[in-house]
């Protein structure tokens, strides 16, 4: 059942905008079906970076985390709340950030700063079942698709970028984009 | 019979989840935990449990467990961690839940059918944790309390994180072999939290197990729980004293440890060692021992192996001093 052949189609569009930039919008596929929870993200070491947000937050919640795949820039410190009735245990071991923040009960909460780059695959010792994946890119400008597989990055001055893409159980992609209004191209994941 | 039951039972399983799928309306999360095991006991066991959960509306949740099982062999208490092995399908907890938070302040009430919320009580805490058998202050009936024992009520809990207060009001609805008889409990609990310390002080007063012709007055039980957990390391205790009926007292209670570092990769190894005393006239006293070496490895994608190694003294052994316990479990969440 593992072994099933995936091929995914990104189709990248961009739209200009006047007097910011270009905005990449795309869409994420894995073969004729659109993608949720792909992200992507491109290297602007040239572009603005961007302010953080006040609060990033990954909440366990209904015995579930929420969101399932979140994205941060490196060095930003998450909140992971347990809004649960039951305890949970958050912890990281295997790429990425590792970390255990214990175990701790309704109301509580913990941070983690997520100070490299990387994939931390997130689990609840006390809740198998319970999973997610954070992100750290060395990077203001990414995004990650939602349920339609659609995904928008922010404002980008027009240039050619190198751009990555990544989805839970997926190899990472990594290609060259040039925006300019009206630039689209397509990936294949085999 | 345990392979048919338990293929009958995957078909059951199965066609459940694939029906949640329907019901896609507000959030919905379906789980399923089917696993098989055999102990050097001479029991051979098979259960299934399906959960299905979600919210109604924004902080408010509901969650319904229903539990299949099999087992065969002689009388033991093997493969009874949180459900009951009795042949049969049970409705374990169904009931809603909304939860409240404003600032630092926490509440919530829970209203139909939930394990009763004594010490350590939560079922993700008791299954499939590296252990196959409930502890014996928690089995069916060794004159304590039960991990199978269900209220049908009302149970609110207020607080901080750091210092809760949980009570409930229900009545009995117990599945297993021990079922309390017909009547009104009530339960009080108050936990506080604090670095990696969560100490809990627990008090029950309920109905007792046993026939009314010999266990008269009302089964009271009061315990103190905690847990510790730092570096992978998670260490837990629970202990209770109380009388489960009129002219006779239980105590006891165990501590385990549970080691889960990084570089044992899938393997969490767990160590548990408990006591129970039954105090009453010398033919019927019972003081039982037990120590629990065992592991949780997880073999597969979604398929967890628990190993337990386990000596026991004689009124718990049922001529086995040393046992053996093998799980294999394999979860399904969609």
């Amino acid at each position: 059942m593992l072994d099933f052949v995936i091929s995914a189609l990104m189709a990248l569009t961009t739209v200009a905008t006047p007097a910011s930039g270009v905005e990449l919008r795309g869409t994420a596929w894995i073969g004729e079906q659109r993608a949720a929870n792909v992200v992507v993200w491109v290297d602007a070491p040239q572009a603005p970076v961007l302010p953080p947000p006040a609060r990033v937050v990954l909440d366990q919640r209904n015995l579930a985390f929420s969101p399932h795949v979140l994205t941060v820039r490196v060095g930003t410190s998450v909140e992971f709340p347990n809004s649960d009735r039951v305890f949970h245990n958050v912890f990281s071991w295997r790429d990425g950030k590792r970390f255990n923040l214990g175990m701790y009960p309704v109301g509580a909460m913990k941070r983690q700063t997520f100070d490299r780059p990387g994939l931390s695959r997130i689990f609840c010792n006390i809740h198998p079942n319970m999973a997610a994946y954070v992100m750290a890119v060395d990077s203001s400008y990414f995004s990650v698709s939602d349920a339609a597989g659609a995904f928008t990055l922010p404002l980008l001055p027009q240039g050619t970028y190198t751009y990555h893409a990544w989805r839970p159980g997926g190899a990472t992609l990594t290609g060259s984009v040039t925006l300019d209004s009206g630039t689209a191209f397509e990936i294949h994941w085999s | 019979m345990t392979v048919r039951l338990a293929t009958r039972t995957t078909a059951v399983l199965f066609a459940l989840l694939a029906t949640s799928q329907i019901a896609a309306a507000q959030t919905i999360t379906s789980e399923a935990d089917l696993t098989a095991g055999f102990s050097n006991q001479e029991v051979e066991a098979a259960a299934a449990q399906i959960r299905v959960f979600g919210e109604i509306a924004s902080r408010v949740q509901y969650f319904v467990e229903v539990a299949l099982a099999a087992e065969s062999g002689p009388e033991t208490d093997a493969f009874s961690g949180a459900y009951p092995y009795e042949p049969g399908t049970r409705l374990i907890e169904a009931y809603g839940e909304r939860l409240m938070q404003a600032g630092r302040l926490v509440g919530g009430v829970r209203a139909g059918r939930f394990r009763t919320p004594f010490g350590i009580y939560n079922r993700g805490e008791h299954s499939y944790n590296g252990f196959l058998r409930a502890p014996l202050i928690r089995y069916d009936e060794y004159f304590a309390l039960s991990n199978n024992y269900l209220e049908h009520g009302v149970a609110a809990f207020f607080g901080t994180s750091h210092l809760l207060v949980e009570s409930s009001v229900g009545a009995p609805a117990d599945v297993g072999e021990a079922r309390r008889r017909s009547g009104t409990d009530t339960t009080l609990r108050v936990q506080g939290y604090g670095g990696p310390l969560i100490v809990g002080v627990s008090y029950i007063r309920t109905q007792p197990y046993l026939p009314s012709t010999f266990a008269t007055g009302r089964a009271q039980f009061t315990g103190i729980d905690a847990r510790w957990m730092a570096a992978g390391v998670q260490l837990r205790g629970e202990w209770l004293h109380g009388r489960p009926f009129d002219g006779v007292s239980t105590d006891g209670g165990y501590f385990d440890v549970t080691v889960h570092r990084r570089e044992m990769r899938q393997v969490s190894v767990v160590f548990r060692a408990e006591r129970l005393d039954y105090e009453t006239i010398p033919a019927f006293a019972m003081y039982a021992r037990r120590e629990t070496l065992g592991a949780r490895i997880k073999v597969a994608a979604n398929v967890t192996m628990q190993l337990d190694v386990i000596h026991q003294s004689s009124q718990v052994a049922y001529g086995y001093p040393w046992a053996l316990d093998v799980g294999l479990t394999y979860s399904l969440r969609r």
